[in-house]
């Protein structure tokens, strides 16, 4: 399946994270108040570790008297309650607002990417499964929005708070700390070891569990084959090596994590007994860096220290969900930089009404280069008369339509709107005058009125029952509890192909159209809908210039002309009575179509 | 813990490398907390005699529990984890088996992706349960034990003002977890709402730009994703309030240690200022527990849901099976059927009634009818896919009901009327039905189903990947090499099932001449809806909505058959429209 890549190039790791920090500019205010809360916030945090110690100064001096120690309890207990309620509101604020600023991103990029598929031209759209656009909208903005909200958020709180420990170490006992920092290369050496091994590791186990996953969707829908040849131990055996595969990849992962952090453990160990080494001579020595280095500020140090290692465990570990979030982040920017492939013209005029006239002019047209859909198709369609086109399947007579409305552009030959060429007038307002009826009669969910309204509102209920009634899709509501308010479940299932087909004709003669279009269902439709369909049809043929793509003979036995298309190009044209008279194809066609009915 | 039937067997096959991992926990978390303990040592020390030897032999003593721990954790992640990978295999594997077993009724009410969640989600949620869960439980009352009883030993009255909020904060977070759930579902709701109606929107562009109904439908969707922007913001409220709440009741409950063992430090001999930061340190330690005790109900209460779905699954009875004393002979192939009727077991009406004909061996025969003549459901019965009554089917004179289905199956080869093709070589695929890569036979087959010159062209050949990760062949192509694939197992009897559809009239012919050649003696079936498909066969069946309605060849079946006479004529037609088309 293609994506979207061929439209686009790679996208290094930096252009990503520029472009998704640019997402943060109309924020960029509330942004910096939140990293400022969260700069207080963290200075909050690393209040605790030395409080403490200074308490057990407090209680051990020697100096100090018991009320005055007492007393310095109550000092602690109010100050830290207060301290308790200011850090909460904070924190409470900041949290809030960082997941607002990166809900907020996520909603204005996921419009971005809705709104710009719906500039895509159909051949761009056919080339990837629906599904897939789909998850680009919502999926992939979701992995973005955790990025936001708890990746990058977690890793600058760790950074800062990283800082902030390193300054306080440093400003309480220098010399330790310094032996501290000639260990750390070998923590983050460590570190960058393990981001490699589970990176790896974490790319495996994905891959093995859509090699499994495949593997089952693919068994389980051919299962019969399986069974039929008798190979359900092959394919026992298939499944059994791949599930094993995977199992070994989810072990080593265990390996890597299994190691790592127990390692980091032990280097944390490592890093409290040493500076707890020093730390005693210290003491006992009263050494003094700034402030007297008593057994409470070594333990403030001990619990700092402590603290340090986790937030380079989480950092290290929150990588892999930062690589994901990368790659969402490519996919969403590879739609999102996809060009429409058909645009208006600079110069294209908006068309204020249309009388009906289109003229075909040697047209040539092919969606894939070299396979000529259409040959040199020439004809006039007079306004107000109703031409049908019919063939075989691959004639080129829905074709045709498509060009109508401008889904595409042809390479050869012109095409006439009322006397203008077709590529000079802005597609929209084209399409606005004519009415569509496909032949895949697409149901929204919602109710029957609003299917037929297409939720617009500026139509009165009046109107649409008007509609309806001049269809006849009236006696297809008779037969419904609660008529117009009948729910469309499921793309309309519970709705038989006829009376789709009377839905789309009711859509078509609400919007009332200067032209309108029918490319016929090729379904069975029952002899009762079908009667209504050809009563709708004269009537509606009577509204305003009508083209049809015919299956059923029966449908266009009244049109002014009726052209027989053969391989992309014109093979006969008149009206019913005078092709009949010629006995060619069309009269082929129509013994045909007489047979097949004689047998239903 | 998982208890049902399908799932408690695993602790038990599993036992030692869950014996070992939760006894070593339980070691880590017992002098895990040492530590602390001597910390508090050294600061008394410190305060007090200030014997540097005594200290650092504590400080030793802490690096070797450090390195023990340090293993212990390595050993713990391996033993337990690992087994609920092992489990998580081993449970993949029996519910494949499962599928292979199932029957054909099964899949056509279950949904593939309905039945992939199984593997999916809930596989995983009930691994969890054997993996972290454990965990969690065990160090959750573990440490959680000794660190009180820790506590206690200390000082009885500060852990007692000191539990209750933790208590309370555990049976908080058990309620906050379900009320999480439910909103994180309502979500889930929303986010689901929106991929639901971008996919429609996306299906069903045509028509929104047929009628210029962009703006509308840009403004449906503000309308939803704002829906989850509102829902998502409610979540994460209540997120951040829960988070804080969590941290305001640990902070009070810390400062409330720290006044009250100050003040027992300064005015009591109770309790030295050493121990006092041993209890902080185990006051900490305690916060893990609680958590993991908290999780461990989600995650059990999620497996369990699980559990309940994967075990129905495992009970679905497997209906098509070989009956008891089921007949393992050499079959020849000559079928037999006799007032064969049939129904779907989840059909209303008899899909088969009546049907009386029978296929000698090497002959060469037709199947013709239209869409609903049942012809699709006497290839199911032919391939044992369903269950029918006895005496009715016959081979060889044996009652099929009471032959093995294996030997039934080995019987036939099959074209299935979707060509389906595994995502595997052009040669496996070929070669399906054997074991052994034998490519002169494979190539053979090609040669027969006139698709070797197309695979020649592939620059990968025979060894060229099929399906998504590979090439996409033509509709044609995939016929005929579905087409190899059957005739290379060279069966007594093959079925093509409406087999020649997507290619065209001469290569049709070219693959009938090939079948007329080498397929003497053995049976062949063509089920079709095209008369020149069958004009030559030795023998006709005619089948309209379920009855027999002719039986002969070509000639006698035109002088007989009105239905015949008629699809003829109409079929005349549609070649003579057809060609009229090679202009």
């Amino acid at each position: 399946m293609k994506d979207f890549k061929e439209y686009t190039r790679e996208k290094p790791d930096k252009e990503i994270l520029s472009r998704l920090i640019s997402y943060i500019k109309p924020h960029k205010k509330r942004f910096i108040f939140v990293l400022v809360l969260m700069l207080i916030s963290i200075i909050v945090q690393l209040v605790p570790s030395l409080i403490i110690g200074v308490t057990i100064d407090v209680v051990i001096s020697e100096t100090l008297t018991v009320n005055e120690k007492l007393n310095y309890l109550v000092y602690l207990g109010v100050g830290f309650a207060l301290l308790m309620v200011v850090a909460f509101n904070i924190e409470y604020r900041q949290s809030l607002w960082l997941q607002e600023i990166g809900q907020k991103i996520i909603l204005s990029m996921r419009h971005e990417v809705f709104e710009h598929i719906q500039t895509l031209g159909p051949a761009q759209l056919n080339q990837v499964p629906v599904g897939k656009l789909v998850t680009r909208v919502t999926n992939d903005t979701n992995t973005l929005s955790e990025m936001y909200t708890n990746v990058a958020a977690n890793l600058i709180r760790n950074v800062i708070y990283l800082t902030g420990i390193i300054i306080v170490l440093f400003v309480i006992n220098y010399k330790i700390t310094l032996f501290l920092m000639l260990f750390l290369p070998v923590v983050f050496f460590a570190t960058l070891l393990f981001r490699k091994y589970s990176r790896a590791s974490y790319r495996q186990v994905r891959s093995n569990v859509s090699e499994v996953n495949a593997f089952l969707s693919e068994n389980l829908s051919g299962m019969k084959i399986t069974q039929a040849f008798n190979q359900e131990p092959k394919k026992k055996k298939m499944f059994y090596d791949k599930s094993n595969h995977l199992r070994k990849s989810y072990m080593k992962e265990i390996l890597v994590f299994g190691t790592y952090r127990p390692l980091m453990y032990l280097f944390s160990m490592i890093g409290v007994l040493l500076i707890l080494f020093l730390g005693i001579g210290d003491v006992i020595h009263q050494e003094v860096y700034i402030f007297v280095f008593s057994a409470g500020l070594l333990f403030s140090y001990y619990s700092y220290v402590r603290d340090f290692f986790e937030p380079i465990l989480q950092m290290a570990e929150q990588f892999n969900m930062l690589q994901n979030a990368f790659a969402s982040a490519e996919k969403i920017f590879d739609v999102l930089d996809t060009k429409p492939d058909i645009i208006n013209d600079d110069d294209a005029i908006e068309l204020s009404s249309f009388k009906g006239s289109i003229i075909f002019n040697d047209v040539w047209f092919s969606y894939i280069p070299d396979e000529w859909v259409l040959k040199g198709v020439s004809f006039e369609v007079k306004p107000d008369q109703t031409v049908a086109f019919v063939g075989a399947t691959g004639s080129g007579k829905s074709t045709i339509l498509n060009l109508i409305v401008r889904n595409y552009d042809i390479q050869q030959g012109q095409i006439l709107i009322d006397g203008i060429d077709i590529k000079k007038i802005q597609r929209e307002s084209l399409r606005a005058h004519i009415g569509q009826m496909l032949q895949d009669v697409f149901l929204f969910s919602g109710t029957l009125k609003e299917n037929i309204k297409l939720f617009d509102d500026t139509k009165t209920d009046e109107d649409m029952i008007q509609a309806a009634n001049y269809v006849g899709l009236n006696h297809v509501i008779e037969n419904l509890n609660d008529g117009y308010e009948h729910k469309v479940l499921e793309r309309g299932n519970n709705f038989s192909s006829g009376q789709r087909q009377l839905i789309s004709f009711a859509r078509t003669v609400l919007y009332k159209p200067s032209l309108m279009i029918l490319d016929e269902a090729t379904a069975n439709i029952d002899s009762e809908t079908e009667s209504i369909i050809q009563e709708s049809l004269e009537k509606m043929m009577n509204i305003s210039t009508m083209i049809i793509v015919a299956h059923r003979l029966s449908t266009i036995q009244h049109a002014d002309q009726i052209i027989v298309m053969s391989h992309g190009k014109i093979v006969e044209s008149g009206t019913h009575q005078a092709l009949l008279k010629e006995k060619g194809l069309y009269f082929n066609l129509y013994q045909l179509q007489y047979e097949e009915r004689k047998e239903a | 813990m998982l208890f049902s039937k399908h799932f408690f067997k695993y602790y038990l096959k599993y036992i030692i490398p869950y014996a070992i991992g939760i006894g070593v926990l339980l070691v880590i978390d017992f002098i895990q907390l040492y530590i602390p303990q001597y910390i508090g040592q050294i600061i008394d020390e410190l305060r007090g005699s200030q014997d540097v030897t005594y200290m650092q032999s504590l400080l030793l003593q802490i690096g070797l529990l450090a390195m023990g721990i340090t293993i212990g954790r390595f050993i713990w992640r391996f033993t337990i984890f690992g087994a609920s990978r092992r489990i998580q295999f081993d449970l993949m594997n029996t519910m494949f088996i499962h599928a292979t077993n199932l029957q054909q009724s099964f899949y056509s009410e279950e949904k593939v992706g309905g039945m992939m969640a199984y593997y999916t989600n809930d596989l995983e949620t009930i691994r969890n349960a054997y993996g972290p869960g454990i965990l969690m439980l065990v160090d959750g009352l573990a440490l959680g034990t000794f660190a009180v009883i820790r506590m206690v030993r200390l000082n009885p009255t500060m852990t007692l003002y000191a539990g209750i909020p933790m208590l309370l904060m555990l049976i908080f977070l058990v309620f906050i977890l379900r009320k999480f759930q439910k909103l994180f579902k309502t979500r889930q709701a929303s986010f689901e709402a929106l991929s639901d109606f971008t996919q429609e929107n996306f299906s069903g562009i045509s028509v929104i730009r047929a009628y210029v109904k962009e703006f509308q439908q840009k403004a449906t969707f503000q309308l939803k994703s704002s829906d989850l922007y509102e829902k998502t913001i409610g979540f994460v409220k209540y997120f951040v309030a829960f988070q804080i709440i969590i941290g305001i009741t640990i902070n009070i409950t810390i400062l409330f240690i720290v006044i009250y063992g100050s003040s027992t430090v300064i005015q009591t001999t109770n309790l030295t200022i050493g121990e006092l930061t041993s209890y902080m340190a185990y006051f900490f330690t305690l916060i893990w527990p609680i958590m993991a005790l908290a999780q461990f109900f989600s995650i059990q209460s999620q497996a369990k849901a699980s559990a309940e779905r994967i075990g129905e699954y495992l009970d679905t009875e497997v209906t098509v099976k070989d009956q008891e004393h089921a007949l393992e002979v050499e079959l020849k192939g000559n079928i037999e059927l006799k007032n064969l009727t049939f129904q779907y077991p989840d059909g209303d009406n008899p899909v088969l009634k009546n049907i009386s004909f029978d296929i000698k061996k090497g002959e060469m025969v037709g199947i013709l009818g239209r869409t609903g003549s049942g012809k699709s459901s006497l290839v199911d019965l032919f391939l044992r896919t369903y269950n029918i009554d006895h005496n009715m089917f016959f081979i060889d004179g044996y009652d099929v009901m009471d032959l093995k289905i294996n030997r039934v199956r080995d019987l036939m080869g099959y074209v299935p009327q979707d060509n389906f093709l595994f995502s595997e070589t052009i040669l496996d695929n070929i070669l399906f039905a054997f074991d052994e890569k034998d490519e002169a036979l494979a190539e053979k087959a090609a040669k027969l189903s006139d698709v070797h010159d197309n695979i020649s062209e592939f620059k990968d050949q025979y060894e060229t990947m099929l399906g998504e990760r590979g090439v996409t062949v033509s509709g044609g192509q995939k016929q005929r090499l579905s087409i190899a694939r059957a005739i290379a197992k060279d069966p007594e009897i093959l079925i093509l099932d409406d087999s020649v559809s997507a290619v065209d009239t001469k290569t049709e012919e070219a693959i009938i001449s090939n079948l007329f050649n080498i397929r003497k003696n053995k049976t062949t079936i063509f089920i079709a809806h095209r008369i020149s498909t069958v004009k030559r066969m030795d023998k006709i069946i005619l089948l309209d909505q379920g009855e027999l309605v002719g039986i002969g060849n070509h000639e006698s079946l035109l002088k007989t058959s009105p239905l015949y006479q008629d699809m003829v004529k109409r079929q005349q037609l549609e070649i003579m429209v057809e060609s009229e088309d090679a202009s």
